[in-house]
This record gives structure tokens, sequence and C-alpha cells, in this order.
């Protein structure tokens, strides 16, 4: 196994603020503290090369437990082992050989070209520099970024700049790619390359891939499982392809047309907004398909853009929560 | 090795921006300028050796980096959380950066800056042989306020905001340190207390090298700043590991 996770639990001491200037200068002298419990009783395991979306709403405890898993924080009580080491004991051994992509926060130098980052990082990993070398390579091909890592990161756009880190994360050859929310803020194609690359990789390395994210395509595009969790605690845990079937049954397709307005009637689709030139239609996938659904449109009017996109996470744990209380 | 790759990136990082070089630079030049008329106007007899004095100090306060800036930041925004986990110490690390990007800007300073202190002097100090010594005292001066900087910057732990630490910081390295006029002016018991600290060493103590060159002054300089160095050092690692445990326990 990659990752065990047996009976964790993360409670944090916050401090509570107090009501008006007496209270602010008894607070400063006897600060007051309550407890909140962030992750609550959580178990699972992952097995060598498995990829695993680990997803919930804002608040479900996803980071803490992946900075658990990292030894950034102290589980309260339960184990960890990743790799076989303990995170919080081993921390510094297990950052070897795990790779960390956490969205909008860089690795690289900022006025330098992502080159001399990839450099540094030879010797902060400890790599010989054939290795070093060869690995390199291999990954400015692999993600395309030849031509990139020569110009100073800050000339680079927000997707170029998220392969670059993302090579730079995979540069140690980690067996564990902790990947938080790497897809924030890139537009509808950088995220689509980048979901097929950090696939593609896993695949070719056999190494485990650990995914939080809000977006439900990065979950449907790079993981074969999902772990839902909400209130620090699990609320499901299936294949993608059970998930996909049971919970994600509506997409919602923006149509701009050349055309005022445009009529798509089919089971299952209905228009949830319409300004002219642009409609928005919500389907349901289970009575047609969105392919139908574009041709229908292709057939009534010239398109001019088109975007389809999956129902926000809170959406499915909703529904998740729904089936599981109308179960006996 | 690992800390000179870092140290070596933060030296290129800081050739690359070269507007920030330069205007440093053009300040350097634009303090010692009013300075140097000013001791003129007050004191021509003492102007050459006050305008040396006042260069080799400002080598110090103008050419540290703001790390405290860097480190608050990666506290107050959790980045820090995301730092630690790499195989390297987060502290170190930041220091050696601060100390890659402090030797290029004393570079330029000491090169382009102590040239442009020698057109407005006219002539090098009595002793020129005391720039062989201050200069080096003075980049020692830097080190010591990187480790300064880097305890300051930790304070963000309990304090949320390092700036008015490093503001009353910088005021008392000013006065303490003699930036302007030299300790020797002071009262005696202002120069005492002023001896207490770690400033006098930092500026006063690279400064008074080319009022009244001493070998063994320069020694005594060496010594003071190498014992604050160590006992700041201790200081940083004990505030650092409590930082950590906060870090670990509770997120920070």
């Amino acid at each position: 196994m990659s990752i065990e996770v047996e009976n964790l639990r993360k409670v944090f001491q916050v401090r509570e603020g107090s009501r008006g200037l007496g209270g602010s200068l008894r607070g400063l002298i006897r600060p007051q503290r309550r407890e909140v419990v962030a992750v609550d009783g959580l178990s699972f395991s992952i097995a060598a090369g498995e990829r695993v979306a680990f997803v919930g709403p804002n608040g479900a405890g996803k980071s803490t437990t992946i900075k658990m898993l990292t030894g950034i924080l102290h589980p309260t009580s339960g184990s960890i082992r990743v790799l076989g080491l303990e995170p919080s004991r081993e921390r510094k051994q297990l950052a070897y050989k795990v790779g960390t992509v956490f969205g909008q926060r860089t690795q690289l130098w900022y006025h330098l070209p992502a080159r001399d980052t990839f450099d540094l990082l030879r010797y902060v990993y400890d790599l010989d520099g054939d290795t070093y070398a060869r690995r390199r390579d291999e990954l400015v091909e692999m993600f395309a970024i030849g031509d990139l890592i020569s110009k100073p990161v800050r000339q680079l756009s927000l997707g170029e700049r998220m392969r670059c880190e993302i090579v730079a994360s995979l540069l140690p050859a980690p067996s564990v790619l902790f990947l938080d929310e790497p897809t924030i803020g890139l537009d509808v194609t950088a995220k689509a390359t980048l979901r097929d690359l950090i696939h593609q990789l896993s695949v070719r390395d056999g190494s485990t891939v650990l995914l939080t994210s809000h977006d439900t395509g990065d979950m449907e595009r790079v993981c074969d499982r999902v772990i839902v969790i909400n209130h620090g605690a699990p609320l499901l845990d299936e294949p993608v392809a059970e998930l996909r079937t049971h919970y994600i049954r509506r997409k919602v397709v923006t149509l701009m047309t050349a055309d005022a307005t445009v009529e798509v009637d089919l089971p299952g689709v209905t228009t949830t907004s319409h300004v002219p030139h642009r409609t928005v239609l919500e389907v349901d996938v289970e009575q047609t398909p969105v392919e139908a659904v574009v041709q229908a449109a292709m057939r009534a009017t010239r398109l001019r853009d088109l975007t389809v996109e999956d129902p926000p996470m809170e959406e499915i744990v909703q529904a998740i929560y729904a089936q599981a209380g109308s179960k006996p | 090795m690992k800390y000179w790759a870092i140290l070596g990136i933060a030296a290129r990082q800081a050739l690359a921006a070269r507007g920030g070089l330069l205007g440093r630079l053009l300040f350097f030049w634009a303090l010692m300028t009013i300075f140097s008329q000013l001791w003129i106007a007050v004191g021509p007899e003492y102007a050459v050796n006050y305008t040396w004095y006042l260069g080799i100090t400002e080598l110090v306060a103008l050419g540290v980096p703001q790390i405290y800036i860097g480190i608050e930041q990666d506290v107050r925004r959790g980045d820090i959380a995301y730092r630690i986990g790499r195989p390297i110490s987060y502290v170190g690390s930041k220091i050696v950066e601060g100390a890659g990007e402090f030797a290029v800007r004393f570079a330029v300073l000491a090169t382009f800056g102590m040239a442009g202190t020698w057109l407005l002097c006219g002539q090098l100090p009595a002793e020129p042989w005391s720039l062989a010594f201050a200069i080096p005292l003075a980049f020692m001066a830097g080190l010591l306020m990187l480790i300064l900087q880097a305890l300051i910057g930790l304070s963000a732990f309990w304090l949320q905001d390092a700036a008015p630490v490093y503001w009353i910081v910088q005021k008392l390295l000013f006065i303490f340190g003699g930036l302007m006029i030299p300790l020797s002016v002071y009262p005696g018991w202002l120069h005492d207390i002023a001896d207490a600290t770690p400033f006098s060493a930092m500026l006063y103590g690279c400064g008074r090298l080319v009022l009244d060159f001493d070998p063994a002054l320069a020694v005594d300089t060496a010594w003071r700043l190498a014992a604050w160095a160590v006992l700041l050092l201790g200081l940083l690692i004990l505030v650092y590991r409590r930082s950590l445990t906060a870090l670990t326990v509770n997120g920070g």
C-alpha cells in the first residue's frame, strides 16, 4: 500500500474573539479557545499506482488531511503510513519520496527561467547529474515546455507556469504525488492539457496520485477512484465511473449563437438562462447525451462558441447526502 | 551543496532585477551627496571622514534585503506549511536566499557606491587600508542583520504583523548603531547602552575603522559580530522550533 490511514482525527484549538473593548482586554489576559474538529475518524488505504480524488466542499477537511499525509500537521489521534513512513516523525525522509503541487503556490523563482529552479531542485533533492538531466529532459518533452523553460517565469501565462510547477514537483520522481487544486484559475484548455499530462505520467511511472479539487472535471479526467468527505468524515468511497453514473447526471451547456435565440427541444434539456446570443441549458445526460444537444443546436443555428461544465462539487455532495438519506 | 545552490540562484535573481539594483545605487549616491554637503556646511574638517563613515554604515543599512517580509507573508498566508515539506530547512533557506541577494547588492554598492563616495570626497579615507577591513566587516554585519530579520519574520506566528517589530528594530539600529553620527560623539552613558546591543558592532564597529584605523578595532568588531551571530542564531533555532511546534500541532 502507498497510503494507509486509520481512524484519523485532527482537532484544532481556535481562539475565540470576545465582544467589546472589555472582552478584547480579557482575551489578551485569558484567551478563550474552542475546539474545531477538522478531520473525524477518517480511514482509507490507497494502493501503489492508484489515482484517487479526495473531494468535498470547503471546510470538509481535505487540505488538513493532505497536510497530515505530508507531515506538515500532526494528527490528534489515529495513524498514517505513507510509503511505509510515519509523516509526522519522518517528514524529511518522506519529502524525498513525495511530490506536492499546491495550486497558486509557486516554487518557481519569479525573475528567472524555470530551468534555474529545476537546476536548484537537483541539489535540494540530492539527485545525481545524469539522473536529473534525463528526468528533466523527459518531463520537458512530455509537458511540451521546451520553449518556456528559458523564459523568465514572470513572462509565462498561468497555464504555462502550472505546467512548469508540475514538472518541478515531478523532477525527484516521487512515488506519491499530492495535488491540491492543481487546475485552480486555469482556462478550459490549460485545465484539459494539465489533467491529461498528470494522468499519462502517473500511468507511465506507476506513481500514486491523491488529488483534491473543487472541480469535478479534475476528478473525472485524472482519477479512477473517489473519496468524498464532509465535515472531516468519510461520506463515500467508490470508483469514479460509479460516482459519474450515480451522481453526475447533469451537465451545464452554454451556447453562444449567431442567432439571438436557439430552441433545443429534447427530453431532459431545460433552458436555465437566456440573453440574446447566449443560452444556458441544463442537460440530464441520462435522458439525452450532450452530443445530441450540441447537434440539435447546430441544426438550429450557427454556433460561435460552446462550453460544457460539470455540476459544482457542492451539488454532488448534496446529491450524495440526499441519496444516503433516502436509503433505509 | 543545497545551500550553495540556493545562494547562487538568489544571487542570479537579484542580478535579474536590475531596476531595483540601479534604484538602490542611485539612492545611495543621492544620500551620500546630501550628507557630504551637510558635513561640509557643518564642519569641513570632519566632512571627508564622516562621509566615508556614512558610506560604510549605509552599505549595511541599504544593502540588506528585507527577508522578514517574505517570512511574515509565508506565516500569514499559511505558505510556510507547504514550504516546510521540503528536504531543506525553511528558515535556513530563507537566510541563505537573503545572503545571495545581499551579496549582489553589497557588491554593487561596495564598488560603484564607494566609487561615488570617493568622487564626492575627492580623496580616500586618511588610512585607505581601513576600507579593506571595514567593507568585509560590513558584509558580516549584513549577515547578522539577516539573522535578526528571520527572528522578526517568525514573530508573525504570535503577532500576525511583523512590520511594527521591524520598524522598531530598524530605528534602534539607526540610533544605537550610529548610522549617521559615530557613537564616539554620543554621551558616554548612551554610548555604553549602544555597546550592549548588536547594533553598535553592526554599524559603528565597521564605520569607525575609516575614522581612526587600528587593526585591533577591526578584530574587536569581528569578535563582537561573531558573538552576536552565535547568540542570535541560538535564539533563532529556539524560536523556529517553537514556531514549528505551533504549526504542526495547530496549523500555525
